[in-house]
């Protein structure tokens, strides 16, 4: 029985702008088993891209608690520990920006190996091509390519390649193949699920695409303006969608067959904008756009309630005492 | 790998690079041509005692007989007023006007990058501040202002002249090296070596400073002209090259007595000073191409 | 919808850029046809050549790296290519509009939005031949667009800046820019890729709505097959400078002919949840050395011999649908 390997507890992440208040994360709990894929979904501004960097210590949290094995991570990368910098890794959503374009892919690939000391001088080059060969990019012709030489989909691969550098336990993929195309995308995600099983990894895979994480995770948790709405393993969440949210993003979805077509929710039209995390609303943070508004959610903000088995839901409509059945 | 082949494809990568690097520089026929004459210019700043007809005349020499001469065949450009060569003089000239853009430049790019990148990348908001505030009250003096102020202090020689004129131009660096740095701060790729746990000074060095290269050549380029037209503008009222020795501006200073009648002791050491300073803004074109990173 | 008369039909185009490392032979011979009051999609990867497509109808290529070696784009008769400089600003006022991918690049950061949309309204004006129109109609007008496309509160979208605006808002006001007066034909290059998914579907239906509305004709340009699907009347794939196949929209979902297709519809992940296929094996081809014959031989699992040797031709299975494959051929 995998045991939780990562866990996040009443996680607040605020940011102190001019403008106000900017509330990224806002009382985000949930844990992750070894091994697993766990499922973040959003839309800008749902601060899932925020939750990721808070866990692999660009930032400090404002409030609440994360543990990883246990050991507190609460702080950022400036006072962690190497082991922990060394086991927790990142893929960052901008292939153009997450490479330094200055350094050739020989040294973007050398840099966690020297930190770590992880190989000597003489054996560290024959490292930095086992990893190239193990996210299929030929070594001699990629070792000395710059950044700008080479496509969107082969610079992921050149990050994800520098995510493993370490031997890492757990990557945050943060929307890894949103910039790039389909067939690019379908085999980046093929080598992420091979060197999931071959090296035991488990992952925060955070995308806004749905069709794929349908494919990809075990568990999908859904955010809107910090804070998770709903929760449930990954076919429940897709055959039961249970939020009015999870409706409205799932019944947007370009699909591209008929049999598609008979699962996603039917007459939720999507409507409003996104608020400004600056400034959230009153109450319930989705009213403004919710369908199904009651009175009581331009007034409270309700909390997460297990509707059924596994599956968590933060809605006034599933709140027993609003039930009306 | 074996270690050849890891050899032969890093040299063939580095080939590459360079003639890429070349291939857009190249794309402005100006920008070589400046470079064409830029060379031309510090290979005869160099050899001059040897190409220079009269590389005597660069010093304390006097042939009252010969002065005051329009350019004929014997004098390319002339004779001055104590008979001395102008071309010669000209050519010599280029050294300290040289010299003095070398010597500025070294003195305040270096200080001027570290106190940019420390600026740029710190949290503690004190420093960056600091930092900033001591480099706008820096700016804010008018240069020749500054410079007129510090060679009068101290004695007008050419030394003096270098020193002050390199004090007030570091601030421009710190700010142009602050203002890459600091966007780049929020950058994945600077981030993701944070988390690595690389050192702060290897991500200021290694990762952000690369970065500021190309902007801060181009800069280098381009203020190599201004730093010869200060200097030029020093020499020209007397607090910079001293006589007898050949600075361009000085030249210029004691032949504008003798306008517009004896015009060629004024003209040909302000037009060498004006191609020195068109050549390097030539080639300042070109590098900002050369350095501008090109996605496919 | 009448079938005779091409808006825009573009025959035969070849486009290649001038780089350090020679010649990208990037257009191969493009086909296109768009009849009046259609919507027609594009379907191309990154790189396949669907907005140096865009540019060259638009005219707006960078003429030193690029170059048009061959082919013609026929706007309601005319050759565009032939067209003086001096015609092209009336065609763009009048008749033909574009959208592109990114907003915020699209709009002029430093005026407020009321001011360059009324500044578009006023050309277009011009265009038509009203030369003194009032400002306050002129606003007026302004604030009904923004309307049209679904934005509340238009006084304060007015007096905005592009930066105060979110990317779905950004991308509306270009929207109305672009159908500031009947245009008819408008060229949407990947309008909602940068968008969040509900709000894409709000555009997108916007979009739609007004194109019909107004019987504008529309070229969308997207990566996305699913967004096609529901927009289009007919779609073209493309694939690394050529076209591979068009069909209407129904018939290319069912009957997907041209193993490109067929590799972009498997490689979609979908809703029902059965894995991510393999993708297509290969890379898209480096147009210093396209591959000869057909472009897309080196990563067909179908490939025979002559598809190394000449470039397929189109071969019609019937009802609109034309593949350029030698499968097809018999």
């Amino acid at each position: 029985m995998p045991k939780d390997i990562l866990w996040v507890d009443h996680l607040i992440k605020y940011f102190f702008t001019k403008q106000g208040t900017v509330r990224a994360v806002d009382n985000v709990s949930f844990s992750i088993k070894e091994g697993e894929t766990f499922g973040l979904v959003g839309e800008s501004g749902s601060g899932k891209t925020t939750v990721a960097h808070t866990l692999v210590g660009i930032y400090r949290p404002t409030g609440g608690q994360a543990f990883f094995r246990g050991q507190s991570i609460g702080e950022d990368y400036s006072k962690r520990s190497k082991t922990l910098k060394k086991e927790i890794r990142i893929v960052f959503q901008d292939p153009g920006s997450s490479l330094n374009p200055r350094w050739s892919i020989k040294q973007i690939l050398e840099l966690p190996l020297k930190v770590h000391c992880l190989t000597d001088n003489k054996h560290r080059i024959g490292r930095i091509v086992e990893l190239l060969r193990m996210v299929e990019l030929p070594p001699n012709e990629y070792l000395y390519k710059y950044p700008s030489g080479i496509g969107g989909g082969e610079k992921q691969m050149v990050a994800i390649a520098r995510a493993l550098a370490t031997d890492p336990t757990f990557i945050a993929l943060d929307e890894p193949t949103s910039a790039l195309d389909v067939s690019i995308q379908a085999k980046i995600i093929n080598l992420l699920m091979r060197l999931q099983r071959k090296l035991n990894l488990t992952y925060l895979f955070i995308t806004h695409d749905l069709s794929l994480m349908r494919n990809m995770a075990s568990r999908v948790a859904i955010m809107y303006l910090g804070k998770i709405c709903e929760v449930a393993p990954t076919k429940e969440f897709f055959q039961k969608p249970l939020h009015p949210y999870t409706r409205m993003l799932l019944s947007s979805i370009p699909v591209v067959s008929d049999e598609e077509e008979g699962l996603i929710p039917k007459r939720v039209i999507s409507r409003g904008e996104i608020p400004s995390p600056v400034n959230i609303p009153p109450g319930c943070s989705f009213h403004l756009r919710c369908p199904e508004k009651m009175e009581i959610c331009t007034r409270v903000d309700p909390v997460m309630v297990e509707a059924e088995e596994n599956h968590l839901v933060r809605c006034q409509l599933f709140l027993a005492t609003n039930r009306t059945k | 790998m074996p270690k050849i082949e890891i050899l032969s494809t890093v040299l063939s990568a580095k080939r590459v690079k360079l003639s890429k690097g070349w291939y857009k520089f190249s794309r402005n026929t100006l920008s070589v041509l400046g470079l064409i004459t830029l060379i031309i210019i510090v290979l005869a700043a160099i050899l001059a005692p040897y190409i220079t007809p009269y590389p005597e005349h660069a010093g304390p020499y006097t042939n009252f007989r010969e002065s005051g001469q329009p350019p004929n065949l014997k004098h390319l450009f002339g004779t001055d007023t104590v008979g001395r060569d102008v071309f010669s003089r000209v050519i010599f000239g280029y050294r300290f006007s040289l010299l003095l853009a070398v010597v500025v430049i070294s003195l305040s790019v270096p200080p001027g990058i570290v106190l940019g990148l420390v600026a740029g990348y710190t949290r503690r908001r004190w420093l960056e501040v600091g930092i900033m505030r001591v480099t706008d009250i820096f700016l804010a003096v008018p240069p020749l202002v500054l410079a007129l102020a510090i060679t009068a202090m101290l004695s007008p020689k050419l030394l003096n002249q270098m020193m002050a004129i390199s004090l007030m131009w570091w601030p421009w660096y710190s700010r142009l090296v602050y203002s890459i740095t600091s966007s780049l701060r929020h950058e994945y790729f600077v981030h993701d070596a944070e988390l690595t746990g690389a050192r702060k000074g290897f991500i200021l060095i290694r990762s952000i400073l690369p970065n500021c290269v190309g902007p801060v050549l181009t800069k280098i380029t381009l203020d190599m002209g201004f730093v010869i037209t200060l200097g030029a503008s020093l020499s020209f009222i007397g607090l910079g090259v001293q006589p007898p020795k050949p600075g361009l501006g000085t030249m210029v200073a004691d032949g504008a007595k003798r306008l517009p009648a004896e015009w060629w002791m004024t003209i040909f050491p302000a037009l060498a000073i004006v191609f020195v300073i068109l050549s390097f803004n030539l080639i300042g074109d070109g590098l900002r191409d050369m350095f501008a990173v090109e996605e496919i | 919808m009448p079938k005779d008369n091409p808006l825009l039909e573009i025959k035969n185009l070849h486009v290649r850029f001038r780089v350090f490392e020679g010649e990208l032979r990037v257009l191969n011979g493009v086909d296109l046809i768009i009849y009046e009051g259609e919507k027609v999609g594009l379907v191309g990867e990154t790189g396949c050549g669907k907005t140096t497509t865009i540019k060259s109808v638009l005219r707006v290529l960078p003429s030193p790296p690029a170059k048009i070696t061959a082919g013609e784009i026929f706007y309601r008769g005319k050759d565009l290519l032939k067209m003086k400089r001096r015609e092209i600003p009336a065609l763009r006022r009048g008749e033909i509009s574009a959208i592109f991918q990114d907003p915020l690049t699209s709009l002029n950061p430093v005026f407020t939005v009321g001011h360059q949309l009324q500044d578009i309204i006023k050309y277009s004006l011009k265009q038509q031949g009203y030369d003194h129109v009032s400002k306050k109609e002129i606003r007026l007008r302004a604030a009904v667009l923004l309307k049209e496309t679904g934005m509340p509160d238009q006084e304060r979208i007015l007096k905005s800046y592009p930066v105060q605006l979110s990317g779905g808002m950004r991308q509306r006001v270009c929207i109305s820019e672009a159908l500031r007066v009947t245009v008819r034909l408008l060229l949407a290059d990947e309008p909602t890729t940068n968008l969040d998914v509900t709000i894409q579907d709000q555009i997108l239906r916007r979009l739609d709505e007004l194109v019909e509305k107004r019987g504008t004709s529309i070229l969308l340009i997207t990566h996305s097959l699913g967004v096609v699907r529901n927009l289009t009347h007919r779609v073209y794939i493309m694939y690394a400078g050529n076209i591979v196949e068009t069909a209407g929209t129904k018939d290319l979902f069912t009957d997907p002919l041209h193993p490109y297709t067929g590799g972009l519809l498997k490689t979609v992940p979908k809703l029902t949840g059965e894995g991510v296929s393999e993708g297509i094996r290969g890379r898209i081809p480096n147009y210093l050395n396209p591959p000869q014959g057909c472009r897309f031989h080196p990563r067909c699992d179908h490939a025979m011999p002559i598809c190394e040797k000449e470039k397929p031709p189109w071969f019609s299975t019937g009802d609109n649908h034309r593949v350029a494959c030698f499968l097809y051929r018999g």
